[in-house]
């Protein structure tokens, strides 16, 4: 008779389980550790899997099998055994750290988003060093999930500190371009625009006035047909010279990238702040149906329709922003003024609070 | 009916013959008259109007190492900085403020913050507040601090009138303080469509205007609740940015006037200091009789009158030689620290 695989698989299961039943838990949780020291990384972890099978709660097992499975590039086994540790030790900052580390590699980025956070967040415990590799993932996840106008700042302390990492160049030319993938997924035809967008973005960020404004001529010459490069410049543009020459590139994106929902969306914020809310309205409204998922045409549409006295279809719009991107204090702002003019006090009153505590946290951060 | 008698119709219903095309006061004579000397209407002060500086001619003060020195030659007030081997001396074309007052000074096309500003309270002059960390090395920099194109734009906006055009400065066509126009939008078009006999449409009517669209108002200059968290201005300081306070107290409804900016606050007459007089502001909604329609909100155990002397603490701002009114409306405790 031949046994199919699946059925092979159980009875070897089977015989693990006769085994390890064999062993008491103190016994398996030593020759774990034996083997972990001994750098049996394979062995090591079926130890911890055995011992850990019979004591659910033991902690240190589950840090090791972490641990050993991450070093040993078993992301799905490290996330569970970390996911378990969490949940027996909910305040480690180093659990929370590598749980989002391995969910990055298995490819589950808002769980890793919000793992690595809350690595960070709780902090205390963490080796300088992680606590960097964490902020980078961060940085990268953000960008990997479309949160562009939240990875930039992330990127920041890196690019300040003068490092020249191809992933990093590569990190925030993605997010300068806008463009949701992670430095590894660029396809190779891409890797030139984006190593340039991101060496010019890296110029600006590090505050070189000198180098910076032929880079960028240099950028929208090369590339000139690339969706985001304009609108890249547009945003370089608007920190120092008059609204219309960010409004030429801002069309100059819309003509090759037409459904492109935050160009339209910044050409209509750039109309509000001109003053003229009522030709911001429908390219807000069409931003906001090109982008269901752009936060900030989301956000641009709520904020056009709250100047203009549409409240609840403002509200609707405003926590449609705050749900993708709930991390964004503008979001908050601009709910809790549309909450207030709508009498929905006790909402705008959270809100407020929220956005004030978030302005002091990212203020503690930059410090 | 043609155009020409509907018009002279509407001209006599408004009983409106022509008017001169160069006043609001024909028809809003109260605020026409009271306005222009308000503290918003005046802004700055030009040489010739720099009456302050006049009477105390000769103000002196020493800072850094450097002394300063104010004189009125010839009709012009000017502003001397000297470190004891040099001195660097500039006219004051542009005094902001009318009690205390910051000089906007030009030197070689840039344009600086009076590093020294006159305080009625210091009896002369002192450091200009936000100023006070900083250590001149040089002249210039004791003279004042530069300040960068938007800043100066943001001045000008809010201390005048034509003086900013489509985010530029525009000086040959300022004219200081607050004018009708600046905050009625379309006053000028309104008041020349009447003096034609022409139908108009009538500015919004800004009083009428809920709390929280009357603080994003006022806030453009006043500071609105956004560009304060936006600012990440924390502590005693922001107690001078009145529309963030104010939204931050627990009776602030953003749907409703009672607690607006201009329901306690005249924009057309002097800010009013007698605590009692604005009772009749709280009371309108923590009204004691059950009768009252407006009493929805608890009301004062302690007392119906100068609630604003315990509610809305009076702050002194370090630097600022000057006593601001705390507009987070509070019960305030025994020991309690500066809310944010």
């Amino acid at each position: 008779m031949r046994l199919e695989h699946t059925e092979m698989k159980v009875l070897a299961l089977v015989f693990v389980s006769l085994i390890a039943r064999a062993s008491t838990f103190e016994e398996l949780a030593a020759q774990a550790t034996a083997a972990r020291e001994a750098n049996k990384t394979s062995q090591a972890i079926e130890l911890y899997q055995q011992a850990l099978h019979l004591k659910p709660a033991w902690k240190e097992g589950w840090w090791f099998l972490g641990t050993l499975s991450y070093d040993g590039d078993q992301y799905k086994t490290g996330a569970r055994a970390f996911g378990e540790f969490v949940k027996l030790e909910d305040t480690a900052a180093a659990g929370w750290a590598f749980l989002g580390l391995c969910e990055f590699e298995t490819g589950e980025y808002e769980h890793a988003l919000q793992h690595t956070r809350r690595g960070i967040q709780i902090g205390s415990g963490l080796e300088p060093g992680i606590e960097q590799v964490l902020r980078f993932h961060e940085a990268l996840l953000l960008t990997r999930l479309g949160l562009f106008d939240q990875a930039m700042p992330r990127f920041m302390p890196f690019v300040r500190r003068g490092l020249q990492d191809p992933t990093l160049i590569s990190g925030v030319g993605l997010t300068a371009l806008r463009r949701a993938l992670l430095p590894k997924e660029i396809p190779a035809s891409q890797q030139p625009l984006i190593t340039a967008t991101g060496q010019t973005a890296c110029l600006w960020m590090a505050g070189d006035t000198t180098k910076t404004p032929p880079a960028f001529q240099a950028l929208v010459k090369d590339y000139s047909s690339a969706p985001g490069v304009h609108y890249f410049y547009a945003s370089y543009l608007l920190s120092f010279r008059p609204a219309e020459e960010a409004v030429v590139e801002l069309r100059r994106e819309l003509e090759l990238n037409p459904r492109s929902p935050d160009a339209r969306a910044m050409i209509a914020l750039l109309m509000v702040r001109a003053g003229t809310s009522t030709t911001a309205l429908p390219f807000a409204k069409q931003a906001a149906e090109d982008g269901p998922d752009s936060p900030m045409a989301q956000y641009t549409y709520g904020l056009i329709l709250t100047s203009n006295g549409d409240l609840p279809h403002a509200i609707e719009r405003l926590e449609t922003a705050e749900r993708l991107d709930p991390a964004n204090i503008e979001y908050h702002m601009g709910l809790a003024g549309a909450y207030s003019k709508a009498g929905r006090h006790q909402d705008a009153r959270r809100e407020r609070s929220m956005s004030i505590a978030m302005a002091k946290e990212h203020e503690s951060e930059r410090e | 009916m043609t155009r020409v008698v509907r018009a002279s119709l509407l001209a006599m219903c408004l009983a409106l013959p022509a008017l001169p095309a160069d006043t609001c006061a024909t028809c809003h004579s109260k605020e026409a008259q009271s306005q222009p000397h308000t503290a918003m209407g005046i802004g700055i002060q030009l040489p010739a109007d720099q009456v302050v500086l006049k009477q105390h001619s000769g103000l002196s003060f020493q800072a850094n190492g450097y002394k300063y020195v104010i004189e009125n030659k010839d009709g012009v007030n000017m502003y001397t900085v000297s470190d004891g081997t040099g001195s660097l001396t500039l006219p004051i074309r542009y005094a902001f403020g009318v009690s205390s007052q910051t000089f906007v000074l030009e030197h070689n096309g840039h344009y600086y913050e009076s590093l020294v500003s006159y305080y009625p309270s210091a009896e002369g002059l002192a450091i200009t507040m936000g100023s006070e960390r900083l250590r001149p090395h040089s002249l210039i920099e004791a003279m004042g601090r530069e300040a960068p194109d938007e800043e100066i734009v943001s001045c000008f906006g809010c201390h005048s009138s034509g003086g900013v055009n489509q985010g530029k400065l525009t000086l040959p066509s300022m004219k200081p303080g607050l004018d009708c126009e600046h905050c009625h939008s379309g006053a000028t078009a309104h008041q020349e469509a009447i003096a034609q006999g022409k139908p108009t449409h009538t500015p919004k009517k800004l009083g009428d205007m809920p709390a929280e669209d009357m603080s994003e108002f006022c806030g453009s200059c006043h500071r609105t609740w956004n560009t304060v968290v936006r600012m990440r201005t924390w502590g005693e300081v922001n107690v001078r940015f009145q529309p963030y306070r104010l939204a931050n107290s627990k009776c602030f409804l953003g749907n409703d006037k009672r607690i607006s900016c201009t329901a306690c606050h005249n924009p057309h007459a002097n800010l009013v200091r007698d605590d009692a007089s604005y009772d009749h502001n709280c009371l309108a909604c923590h009204a004691k009789s059950p009768s009252a329609a407006a009493a929805i909100q608890k009301s004062c155990p302690v007392s119906d009158r100068n609630c604003v002397s315990c509610h809305m603490q009076k702050v002194e701002l370090p630097g600022s030689h000057s006593i601001f009114t705390d507009h987070q409306i509070r019960i305030v405790r025994a020991g309690d620290r500066y809310p944010n």
